[in-house]
């Protein structure tokens, strides 16, 4: 008779890489949503994107919901 | 350490929470929103800039409705923003977090961060509406906003670390951190905005955006932990044998 086991083996170690990614992915998003003034369109659009300010705008709201210093 | 469920369930958690903070602004702070909205758009007629016409409104209410709809979207993105932050914390911390469960570990970590970069630095630098803040000044309020929430996480970090190596006495860490984040609290520079907008107003917007970001960390906490819980991702499946 034969038996079904599995053994689950627990390891402290995170990988590296795994840490950095979440870190970018942490600056990026609270760059994004808290302080970007055009600076990521204008890397397209150049200067106008700190006029049309699309990515601002569009986080308007829950900048200031969330306590992020606006105008 | 199974790293590609860890990653999957830290941005699942962000987002989930994210979008619960995201809808939980709706209800609580977008009345405030529109209210302080309101009293800027009569400054500007009052001031000549702009005139209550047809056409300014038509222009107004798509501008407030693509700003309106961003709160969800916003709120994901941060939510993930935040839910990584959390995750790497969590991830090298749960072995020392108190609780058998990981959704008591994880909910005490939220609570620690919840304390040490929201309420201590809000408590400092509370959230405004629309027609408070100045911006001229907006890159000074954001330095001093930003520097305040890092100085407060790394010294909760580092005092966690006293805490964690003292054998008796461990509340000395605790009122460490106290003392060295009200010296902090009171040495950094005021808000240099004066608010000109109803208090009431400013006050109950604060208390709503307070309300709504805790369930945000509330959420967080309960998801990540229970998805933790569930999955076990520090579980290396080794082997099956028969």
């Amino acid at each position: 008779m034969s038996q079904s086991r599995q053994i689950n083996a627990s390891k402290n170690s995170v990988p590296v890489f795994a840490i950095v990614a979440l870190a970018i992915v942490f600056a990026a998003g609270l760059f994004v949503v808290g302080f970007d003034q055009g600076h990521i369109f204008s890397l397209v659009y150049g200067e106008k994107a700190f006029e049309d300010l699309y990515i601002h705008e569009l986080t308007h709201d829950m900048r200031h919901a969330a306590g992020f210093p606006c105008h | 350490m199974r790293t590609f469920l860890f990653i999957v369930i830290v941005l699942i958690s962000g987002l989930s929470a994210g979008l619960i903070h995201g809808a939980a602004n709706f209800v609580f702070v977008e009345p405030s929103l529109d209210q302080a909205i309101g009293i800027e758009n009569q400054h500007l007629f009052a001031s000549g800039e702009e005139k209550d016409t047809p056409e300014f409104r038509a222009e107004f209410d798509s501008y407030r409705y693509w700003q309106k709809s961003g709160q969800i979207l916003a709120g994901a993105i941060l939510g993930i923003s935040i839910g990584s932050l959390f995750g790497i914390i969590f991830v090298l911390s749960r072995n020392s977090l108190p609780g058998k469960s990981d959704i008591r570990k994880s909910l005490i970590l939220t609570g620690i961060m919840w304390l040490a970069i929201y309420l201590i630095p809000f408590l400092k630098y509370p959230a405004n509406p629309p027609t408070v803040g100045d911006p001229d000044t907006v890159v000074l309020r954001s330095i001093l906003f930003l520097a305040f929430i890092a100085i407060s996480g790394f010294g909760a970090l580092g005092f966690y670390k006293i805490f964690k190596k003292l054998k008796t006495k461990k509340f000395i860490a605790i009122l460490g951190y106290a003392v060295f984040i009200g010296m902090v609290f009171f040495t950094m520079p005021e808000n240099p905005d004066k608010i000109t907008a109803p208090m009431n107003l400013v006050e109950h917007f604060r208390i709503m955006s307070a309300v709504a970001v805790s369930i945000y960390w509330l959420s967080l906490g309960i998801i990540l932990g229970s998805l933790w819980n569930r999955f076990k991702p520090h579980n290396e499946l080794k082997s099956t044998f028969n």
